[in-house]
């Protein structure tokens, strides 16, 4: 064996990885240390892996706020309803479609398949859903995101993988096509399901064009949305803010205890990314096969 | 098949078609329509008129377009933006599944892996601020890193500068992505015959000539199909994160079609303009993907389509 280059290339590609994995987390946990640093002591800046003032204030003010707790629940309804009525209804349509029986399959595999060749554009989307009059709505961020080709390939993909004479035994036991359906096909299909609700379930959750740009009415704003307006609101202000204290030091007093807008807002930001932080590991499984299925088939 | 027969294998797959429904009504409305509706493209568009109810103004609105003195300016940033992204996004993720493939320790592995689809999971809000935070010259990590390893005397102003902007959007748009877009290479090369490298290996191939005539070729239809596909959005440079990014300090570099799309549909309700400016864009991005398609074709035997 070539034992010298080997651990030369060895040593190049784990610091490479590292540094590289390092790049992935960083910033994250650096956005925690600082949601869990006192805010005003944060703006001196030297802050890096440990909160220096530790404090849990800008948690406790960000959720003391009205608007914060109404677009958190904005969130959590859309996601939880969205992913719900999407995942039953490609569900439904991709095992119909996996029925190699049923009589214009390819029809409507076309169907559904041809918009992702051709679409529209945003426009003409933009007033079909004027038309029918879901802007400004709840509905606006569940209704056009019920269906989706690539999820329905995932899922028909799996539900062929199914052997066929489970079905034939059930039919056999008295079972009706509905029955087989929800106590045979679903309770097979976990792995699938639970990648397309995380697919889905992360769209939601991370959406803030429709809050922006559908919605106008202020309690109808999901957390992404509310984050992007502090992002463009509170910028100018809290970087005003940090100069002064950088350069002037006497303008603002730095000794003060307290958060600052942009305190608040990182913590705002641990708080919008926690959810999926918690749930994707888990998933990571599934997904990576999921993700493989459908790139390949789709 | 006689009629009757047929009507009755529909009947028996009653159920079947029940649960399409939803989906054909949907994509009806949501696919159908709104291609029926590119005609405003084309029409002086008044909402009371509707998609077929307001007078035809032809070409009108994509001469105002082209007559748009940023017309130009536009056009050249949304290519120069997303070929920059295409290049270094498309060879980015193949170098780390290159990378991961010759780690031996499966725990390292992993965690590098879980780790590097995690931004692929935050919104481009989070990732812009995340930024805003991390490149600040007041007190960000970043520069203050630059400036205590002597590598810059004073703090860079990475955001709203021209100077940094396309590094700034190339940079952050691989970081989102890179592990998420490695998941499909990661397979492809897991399905490499394992005797090709055991047979490059006598022949005496060391780890970089493995990687040159084993893994690479092993990887190239999957890579040839991706680069394809992506040729298709190369009209669109990723609207959310320039429109998050985007600033009047970068305006004269960074403004691209998409957003303005919508800043001239949405935000200024000019409808019909905005209708065309996409069709405009999704016209030529269909011509994009079948020249790089067929060139394909010629070139390497794998195609799309």
């Amino acid at each position: 064996m070539a034992s010298r280059k080997l651990p030369l290339f060895e040593l190049l590609n784990y610091t490479l990885l590292t540094l590289f994995a390092l790049t992935m987390i960083y910033p994250f946990i650096y956005i925690l240390v600082y949601s869990l640093n006192d805010g005003k002591d944060s703006m001196l800046g030297a802050l890096y892996f440990f909160p220096r003032k530790f404090t849990m204030d800008n948690y406790a003010q960000v959720f003391e706020n009205h608007r914060i707790w109404q677009a958190y629940k904005i969130t959590i309804m859309r996601t939880l309803l969205g992913t719900f009525l999407h995942v039953s209804l490609c569900t439904m349509m991709a095992y119909a479609l996996s029925k190699k029986s049923l009589p214009g399959r390819t029809f409507f595999a076309y169907y559904i398949f041809l918009p992702t060749i051709f679409s529209a554009g945003f426009i003409p989307f933009f007033i079909t859903l004027q038309k029918l009059h879901l802007i400004n709505t709840f509905w606006v961020y569940v209704i056009p995101l019920l269906f989706s080709f690539f999820h329905i390939v995932i899922i028909r993909t799996f539900l062929q993988g199914i052997p066929e004479e489970l079905e034939e035994s059930a039919r056999i036991d008295g079972y009706g096509d509905f029955q087989i359906f929800l106590k045979i096909i679903l309770p097979l299909s976990g792995p699938v399901l639970a990648t397309i609700s995380l697919f889905i379930g992360v769209t939601h959750w991370n959406d803030w064009f429709s809050g922006a740009y559908y919605v106008s009415d202020k309690n109808l704003i999901p957390v992404q949305t509310l984050l992007q307006q502090m992002l463009t609101e509170a910028e100018a202000l809290s970087s005003s803010l940090q100069r002064a204290s950088q350069e002037g030091g006497q303008t603002v007093n730095v000794n003060l205890a307290g958060s600052t807008p942009e305190s608040l807002r990182m913590a705002l930001l641990v708080i919008t990314v926690f959810p999926i932080l918690c749930v994707y590991p888990f998933l990571q499984r599934y997904f990576v096969k999921g993700t493989m299925l459908g790139s390949v088939k789709g | 098949m006689t009629a009757s027969l047929l009507w009755k294998r529909i009947w028996r797959h009653r159920l079947f078609y029940l649960f399409l429904l939803p989906g054909i009504v949907w994509f009806f409305i949501f696919s159908y329509v709104p291609l029926f509706g590119i005609q405003v493209a084309f029409r002086d568009f008044r909402f009371t008129g509707g998609f077929t109810g307001s007078p035809w103004a032809g070409l009108k609105y994509f001469r105002q377009f082209f007559d748009y003195y940023l017309a130009g300016d536009l056009i050249r940033n949304t290519l120069i933006i997303s070929a920059m992204k295409l290049i270094v996004g498309f060879t980015m993720p193949i170098v780390l599944a290159i990378l991961l493939n010759e780690v031996r320790s499966l725990k390292f592995k992993k965690t590098v892996q879980t780790l590097s689809y995690l931004p692929y999971f935050v919104s481009w809000v989070v990732v812009v601020t995340l930024m805003q935070r991390l490149l600040t010259p007041y007190g960000g990590p970043v520069n203050d890193f630059l400036v205590a390893s002597g590598a810059v005397k004073d703090p860079i102003q990475f955001l709203n500068n021209t100077t940094w902007f396309y590094q700034i959007i190339v940079g952050s748009d691989v970081w989102k992505n890179i592990g998420w877009n490695s998941i499909i290479y990661m397979a492809a090369i897991a399905g490499i015959d394992q005797q090709l490298y055991e047979a490059a290996k006598i022949d005496g191939a060391g780890r970089f000539r493995q990687i040159w005539h084993v893994t690479l070729p092993g990887i190239r239809g999957i890579s040839v199909i991706l680069f394809i596909l992506a040729t298709g959005s190369l009209m669109s440079a990723g609207f959310e994160q320039l429109l998050l990014l985007n600033g009047p300090a970068t305006a004269a570099i960074g403004s691209v079609l998409d957003v303005h799309v919508i800043n001239s549909g949405i935000s200024e309700g000019r409808l019909s303009y905005a209708a065309a400016v996409g069709l405009f864009q999704s016209v030529i991005a269909l011509i994009l993907i079948l020249t790089v398609n067929r060139i394909a074709r010629k070139v390497s035997d794998v195609s799309l389509f």
